[in-house]
């Protein structure tokens, strides 16, 4: 109707006005995807047109008139008519405008009225560079997000939004695709992505209620527009290499080295006679020069590609893709392939009502090999050779433990299979202005299944070329000789969500938004494993277990999880006066059955305010577009917590012999009993923020102030002896973060070829286990490095995943440590440990630089983390005849050349100290691309074609001798210990991005 | 097609407006959620006699009976020496052996731990037992065997510890009473109410059935009762005790004192309280109770710790038979016709812990004797040369079994000598010698640092002290 009429209107103009002609024009966004229904206006009159399905418009207008093309959500343009009757308007997306729209829980919320912290990434940003994982995408792009990536094939990045809130609970943050709540976002082709919210304070989570303390990033995919079919074809090839390589010593220095170490010995020990036998000593001609890293790694390849359609009627629109991702691993056989399939349909059935259907499909094919393959090829000295003369894997058992690990990846057989899909219905129903119904039915359902084949014998023969056969069999002649096994897992998640939402404004002054709503959930999972022995070592055969024998111990086991359920209610409502005075707040109840009972329902909230103080009239003519303070409060749960449901476990109490026959009588006992009272960990979030624009929106900025607090975190209870019990977890830690997040962003244009951006973030964390409420708190120790030794102790008043060391002061005359002995009591014993910081830094930066030059794009990412430290596991590992580092060597103490930094050859397992401990502390350039876009007369099959090349992780400045400083693990655990780590890779990749 | 995707929707519609109704309007309900897994599992009466069977379990433990054990209990005696190669320590058994221990002397620790593990299923078997719906005589009988128990740990850590936390309810974890000491009287008090209430509940050792061999009986509890009894110096409930025991017709003497420690010997008449072992598979021995103090080095089969002090075989009186059955010595020959090789580290082992089959399993049938008639007899002897009476016929008879001329008439000092000579390695001696009031002399004289005032009993372990904040207070002068 309104086009008829503006048509009319055009046609009396067209009646009196002189010199008018009939121009014509399209209009589309930047990837030349056409606008549908784009407002084209003559300046200073009411003549205009919109556009139609193609993007097309046509109207009759006179040279010099100046068309306004807008379209919601896009930076609105002029366009002055010259003589020319065809008109290609592009429109930039706007980012600044006061109508952008945020993703927030079971809703939207307009970003100018949101009272709560929330960074958001653009999808089209991460197409632009080839990411595997969204979640690596985030490092360095919004604030107070510490991601801790890893490069290894397939493997997601460590997030941990605002600190550690948990002692022994998981600190992942809750994702939230599509409405569907999900731990992990592996399965999502990065492609498909349209937004990534980051909701980091409590007035942003709280309606995820005992999921959401840890943060939570909602990911929504891409739907198709109403238009012409779009199709694009994305695809990106490259190749990955170690960034960071570790010099060891070469042969000749780790003979003299180790000879250095085994002198030490026999002059330490009790015998006086042996001090200069140097029978046992390597001779110093050796055969071997083996580089184990070489050995057991190679150039890694990846490429992906990405096909996607979108486009539909009024009624109908859907997008369609398909990815396809192919890493060959640097770790050599360590494979990785996955391929995704997505199907998004939005159907309008009527005016009122509409449905809404997700559905995505992953499949990985990962062939895994261990990781620590890296420690052993550190450790592995380079007089052992990779094969020997003839032709057998080369071995060190007489000398020292380490395997072969060109051996262990070739005897390690596996491979695993996975298949995810996730999808979900939503209706939506406009019962009557303003109230919204809508209901939303997900599954996610998720298949793994793992193979392994161990050819024991072969292993067993190989690892030793003085191993036989006869030595396999003595003690049992019916050893198996192989084994297979394998495993099927599945674990399915249904929720269902119905949901009112109420928006109206009152008077062009109140705006009342409104949700609540139900939803249910339930999830389990099983695992099935089967087990053969003397399966045949033809490869066809590996993984058929009917082809091997059933071992009695291990033939089959399962087991059905028990379902977790969560049921909830949950509500939020936010008020505007006149986009100046911001209210807001939310509440979620969930009951769920991971706990016990009595102890299954909580209640979590958040209030928040705002002030928009650019909307105040005494503001009008300042530098700011939009000054606005927020503030809010709130309390969030975490049920990812440790527990065991059960109160009181009976257990076996073991057997006793009674009677003449010694006939074994069965015990029993309570095995375990556990506090009754476990639950959720609540944590009290106070967050007050700012965020602003200034200069035509050319600067924006936000900063937030946060203190995070968890009062009833779960630690680790160690009751005294006399109890009789074992230790339990129970509610009496009290975790704090405190910290300070800001981001800035300049983005403007010089002429009109030139657009140029940059954008910084910071992040400062301070972390600490505050206090411990009971006496029992057991501190526990962890960090161990597998030798003995442990690096890590909670305790009161330091931050969580602190390291505990021994403080070494120097080194003594005869070339060994000198530890600082705390208590002067003469002894080096546990209480000369000190806190030595913790793995997760203090500081996090991000600085992102862009720039636009005709068809050139550049952009420069960077990622700096500081105050973090590092333990280099590894090489505190290292015993008798393993190699060392070539800076070991070269600067060891000897006689001759006193050191007082590196001590003597030594062989003995090292006590855990602060030798051993580096700072993390890192800058890095994450990525480089530069991209050049076809200009159309090239391309004029294509719509658009870009073609780009990224360098990624091409230069670091870090400190930390090892591999890589990013080390994701449990706080506990191995997080910030460099042992079987990944090491960080660069990469140089071409790309293509092609829409047509 | 259309009306296909139509109706399908209307259908879904229909669904999903039937859930959202059905959601709120059970709202009361919908949040209790409900869990599929079992709260609690709960001990049935089934169960009662499983429960009793679990404590004896702990007496078969490696902490509460076997390597930490020997070193306080025998180790640190005049009997035994460390053993071993000189540089093995065993973690810290030359710590104990020198009377250097401290408050974190590893096997201290792991002997004060145990024991409350033990005393846990004590308090889990009495509690449930108590209110289980049982026959009468069964009831009484299991409750019986449980406070036998609890008086058996309780006598164990009184000694080693003076007065300990008495611990009998599942106590609430923020009780801080529960954590302090009871004063050595109090814990005395408190082990003799557990055994004059199991000596009213088990029956004798002949009115178990077979089947049941090796469960505390009445004479074990009367026994045991005696020793705490002498422990206090309550001479005449000794005296009146070892009588009933002897009238009781239920025991005697092996009459050859080697055999005792043979496996044919097992639960004999001279056995009144014994841990059982089981060498067989499956097995349920004495964890590491024969291999450790089995012969080291080439030819031998053990790891040879807790051997017998040259102290020990210079004491015997010439003709005692009981100084070659306590005592392998190196390159003799064994009953079993075994030969002990030259090449073996240590000149003697203990012949105690020796068994012929398996004997270096981790687990072997060795019983552990920890009641016997001999001692009833000279605790019976002890008390007469304290009250007057007969002393010299329960001495002689046990004099006489060892080849020994009789005495007319003992003095307090010519039982103690004949206790040591008996009870050798029966993780008797060190506790003895502080109880005669003369263990700093022995022992100092034996070259050991022993401090009056401090090492009758050993340490509290630190660790727990801490973890008590304090309640738990230290022994004297550690």
């Amino acid at each position: 109707m309104k086009i008829r009429f503006l048509t009319l209107c055009c046609y009396f103009l067209m009646q009196s006005i002189w010199a008018q002609q009939i121009i014509k024009g399209t209009v589309t966004d930047v990837n030349k995807v056409p606008l549908p229904g784009a407002s084209v206006l003559i300046k200073g009159t009411t003549t205009g047109s919109q556009t139609d399905f193609d993007g097309v418009f046509s109207l009759q207008a006179s040279t010099n008139d100046v068309l306004v093309v807008s379209y919601l959500g896009y930076i609105t343009q002029e366009v002055t008519v010259t003589s020319s009757v065809n008109y290609t308007v592009i429109l930039q997306e706007d980012l600044n405008q006061l109508d952008e729209v945020v993703v927030v829980g079971y809703g939207t919320q307009k970003k100018a009225v949101l009272t709560s912290s929330v960074s958001s990434v653009k999808g089209a940003d991460l197409a632009k560079e080839p990411i595997l994982n969204a979640t690596q995408a985030l490092q360095g792009k919004a604030a107070g997000v510490q991601v801790i990536a890893s490069d290894a094939p397939g493997q997601a990045s460590t997030i941990i939004i605002r600190g550690l809130g948990t002692v022994g609970g998981s600190s992942d943050p809750l994702y939230v695709v599509d409405g569907i709540l999900t731990g992990n976002i592996n399965n999502l082709n990065t492609s498909d992505i349209q937004t990534m919210s980051v909701l980091k304070d409590a007035a942003a989570k709280a309606i995820y209620g005992n999921r959401g303390a840890n943060g939570v990033i909602i990911i929504t995919t891409k739907r198709g527009k109403e238009g012409k079919m779009q199709i694009s074809f994305d695809a990106y090839t490259g190749v990955r290499d170690v960034l960071s390589r570790v010099k060891m010593a070469n042969a000749s220095e780790y003979v003299i080295y180790s000879n250095e170490g085994r002198l030490r010995d026999l002059r330490r020990d009790d015998d006086p006679n042996n001090d200069n036998d140097t029978g046992s000593f390597f001779p110093t001609n050796q055969l071997y020069d083996t580089n184990w890293l070489d050995e057991i790694t190679r150039l890694g390849r990846v490429s992906n590609y990405n096909l996607s359609l979108s486009g539909g009627s009024e009624k109908i629109k859907a997008f369609f893709s398909a990815g396809l991702n192919d890493e060959e691993g640097i770790l050599k056989g360590n494979d990785f392939r996955r391929f995704t399939l997505r199907s998004n349909i939005d159907y309008e059935i009527s005016e009122k009502l509409s449905l809404s259907q997700t559905a995505s499909i992953q499949l990985a094919n990962v062939t895994p090999k261990i990781y620590g393959a890296f420690t052993t090829a550190y450790k592995q000295a380079p007089i052992v050779p990779v094969y020997d003369e003839q032709g057998r894997f080369g071995s060190a058992a007489a000398f020292n433990n380490v395997g072969n690990p060109v051996k262990d990846l070739f005897f390690q057989n596996e491979k695993q299979r996975f298949f995810k899909v996730q999808g979900s219905l939503k209706l939506d129903y406009k019962i009557i202005e303003p109230l919204t119904f809508t209901s939303q039915f997900s599954i996610e359902s998720e298949y793994g299944r793992f193979y392994s084949f161990t050819d024991i014998l072969g292993s067993f023969l190989a690892g030793n070329p003085a191993n036989t056969e006869a030595d396999y069999f003595r003690e049992n002649p019916d050893r198996e000789r192989t084994a297979a096994s394998v495993t099927h897992t599945n674990h399915y998640n249904w929720f269902i969500d119905n949901y009112v939402t109420f928006n109206k404004t009152f008077q062009e002054a109140h705006t009342i938004k409104a949700t609540f709503g139900a939803s249910a959930q339930e999830s389990r999972g099983e695992s099935l494993t089967g087990y053969r022995v003397n399966v045949p070592l033809d490869a066809n055969l590996n993984y058929i277990l009917n082809a091997g024998d059933v071992d009695d111990r291990q033939a089959a086991s399962g087991s059905l999880g028990v379902k977790d359920r969560l049921y909830s209610y949950f509500a939020r409502a936010s008020y505007d006066y006149k986009n100046k005075y911001l209210v807001s707040g939310s509440y979620r109840r969930d009951g769920s059955s991971k706990f016990q009972e009595g102890n299954r329902i909580g209640d979590f909230f958040a209030v928040s305010v705002g002030w928009v103080v650019t909307e105040e009239n005494f503001m009008k003519n300042s530098a700011f577009d939009i000054l606005k303070l927020r503030a809010s409060y709130g309390e969030v749960g975490n049920q990812n917590v440790p527990l065991q449901q059960i109160v009181q476990t009976t257990g076996s109490g073991g057997f006793y012999a009674f009677g003449p026959n010694q006939a074994l009588q069965q015990g029993t006992t309570i095995a375990s009993t556990i506090s009754p009272d476990l639950t959720w960990e609540t944590t009290e979030e106070y967050n007050i923020g700012a965020e602003f624009t200034l200069f035509d929106y050319k600067l924006s900025g936000e900063v937030d102030f946060y203190r995070k607090e968890t009062p009833d975190a779960i630690v680790p209870v160690a009751l005294p002896d006399v109890f009789g019990l074992g230790g339990f977890d129970d509610h009496i830690g009290s975790v704090l973060n405190k910290g300070v997040e800001a981001s800035l962003n300049w983005k403007d244009k010089i002429g009109e070829k030139f657009n140029y951006s940059f954008g910084v973030n910071f992040a400062y964390n301070e972390n600490e286990l505050a206090e411990v409420k009971s006496i029992f708190f057991n501190e526990s120790i962890g960090g161990g490095i597998n030798n003995g030794q442990y690096t890590k102790r909670v305790r009161e008043g330091y931050p969580l995943g602190s390291f505990y060391l021994y403080d070494v002061i120097g080194i003594d005359d005869k070339g060994e440590f000198v530890y600082d002995d705390v208590n002067n009591n003469g002894l080096i014993d546990e209480d000369d440990r000190k806190f030595m910081g913790s793995f997760l830094p203090k500081y996090t930066l991000g600085f992102n630089f862009g720039i636009e030059y005709n068809n050139f794009d550049f952009t420069v990412d960077t990622y700096t983390s500081l105050g973090a430290k590092v333990y280099n596991g590894k090489k505190a590992q290292r015993f008798s005849n393993e190699n060392i580092e070539q800076s070991v060597f070269n600067n060891r103490w000897t006689s001759g050349r006193p050191s007082n930094t590196t001590p003597i050859a030594f062989n003995e397992v090292p006590l855990s100290s602060d030798y051993y401990l580096e700072s993390a502390d890192f800058f890095r350039i994450n990525n480089i691309t530069l991209g050049y876009t076809l200009p159309d007369s090239i391309s004029s099959f294509f719509s658009s074609v870009r073609i780009y090349a990224t360098a990624k992780n091409p230069i670091i400045f870090k400190e930390f001798s090892g591999f890589t400083p990013e080390l994701p693990g449990s706080p506990l655990g191995n997080a910030g210990i460099e042992l079987d780590a990944y090491p960080t890779l660069k990469s140089f990749h071409i790309g293509i991005n092609t829409s047509f | 097609m259309q009306k296909l995707i139509i109706k399908t929707t209307r259908l879904s519609i229909t669904v999903l407006l039937l859930m959202l109704v059905t959601m709120f309007s059970c709202s009361e309900n919908f949040l209790d959620v409900e869990s599929d897994q079992e709260q609690a599992e709960q001990l049935s009466s089934d169960q009662s006699v499983e429960l009793v069977n679990a404590i004896y379990n702990r007496l078969i433990q490696w902490s509460m009976s076997s390597f930490s054990w020997n070193g306080v209990s025998s180790i640190t005696s005049d009997d035994a020496d460390k053993g071993s190669d000189p540089g093995d320590t065993g973690a810290d058994k030359h710590l104990l052996d020198g009377l250097l221990m401290d408050p974190t002397t590893l096997s201290v620790g792991d002997v004060w731990g145990e024991h409350y593990n033990a005393n846990q299923r004590v308090t889990t078997a009495i509690l449930a037992i108590q209110d289980f719906n049982l026959e009468a005589g069964l009831k009484s009988r299991l409750l019986g065997e449980a406070k036998f128990l609890r008086a058996l740990i309780y006598f164990r850590l009184v000694k080693c510890f003076g007065g300990v936390p008495l611990i009998s309810e599942l106590s609430d974890i923020s009780s801080d009473e529960s954590l302090k000491r009871a004063t050595k009287e109090e814990t005395y008090a408190f082990i003799e109410q557990n055994l004059q209430d199991a000596i009213a509940a088990l029956p004798e050792k002949s009115e178990y059935p077979i089947s049941e061999l090796g469960r505390a009986t009445k004479g074990a509890a009367k026994t045991l009762l005696a020793k705490v009894s002498m422990y206090q110096g309550k001479w005449q409930q000794v005296k009146d005790l070892t009588d009933q025991v002897i009238a009781s017709g239920e025991y005697g003497l092996t009459p050859n004192y080697e055999d005792i420690w043979k496996e044919i010997a097992e639960n004999n008449q001279e056995s009144i309280f014994e841990i059982q072992a089981r060498g067989d598979s499956p097995t349920a021995g004495v964890q590491g109770y024969s291999v450790t103090q089995g012969a080291r080095g080439e030819g031998g089969w053990g790891w040879g710790f807790n051997t017998p002090t040259q102290d020990l075989v210079n004491s015997y009186e010439v003709g005692d038979t009981r100084r070659d059955a306590t005592i392998i010595f190196r390159g003799e020959t064994l009953y079993d016709g075994r030969e002990v090789p030259n090449t073996v580290v240590n000149e003697r082992y203990n012949q105690k812990a020796y068994i012929s089959a398996n004997s270096d399993a981790w687990e072997t049938g060795k019983n552990i004797r920890v009641l016997r008639y001999a001692e009833v007899l000279l605790m019976n002897a002890e008390a007469a040369t304290q009250l007057g009476g007969d002393a010299a016929t329960p001495l002689n008879a046990v004099r006489t079994r060892a080849g020994l001329g009789n005495i007319d008439n003992p003095t307090q000092m010519d039982v103690w000598k004949e206790r040591r000579w008996e009870l050798a390695f029966e993780h008797d001696r060190y506790f003895d010698l502080v109880r005669q009031g003369r263990a700093g002399d022995v022992l100092r004289a034996h070259g050991k640092p022993f401090v009056d005032g401090k090492h009758e009993v050993f340490p509290i372990p630190q660790e727990q002290i801490n973890i008590s904040q304090g309640l738990l207070e230290q022994n004297p002068n550690y």
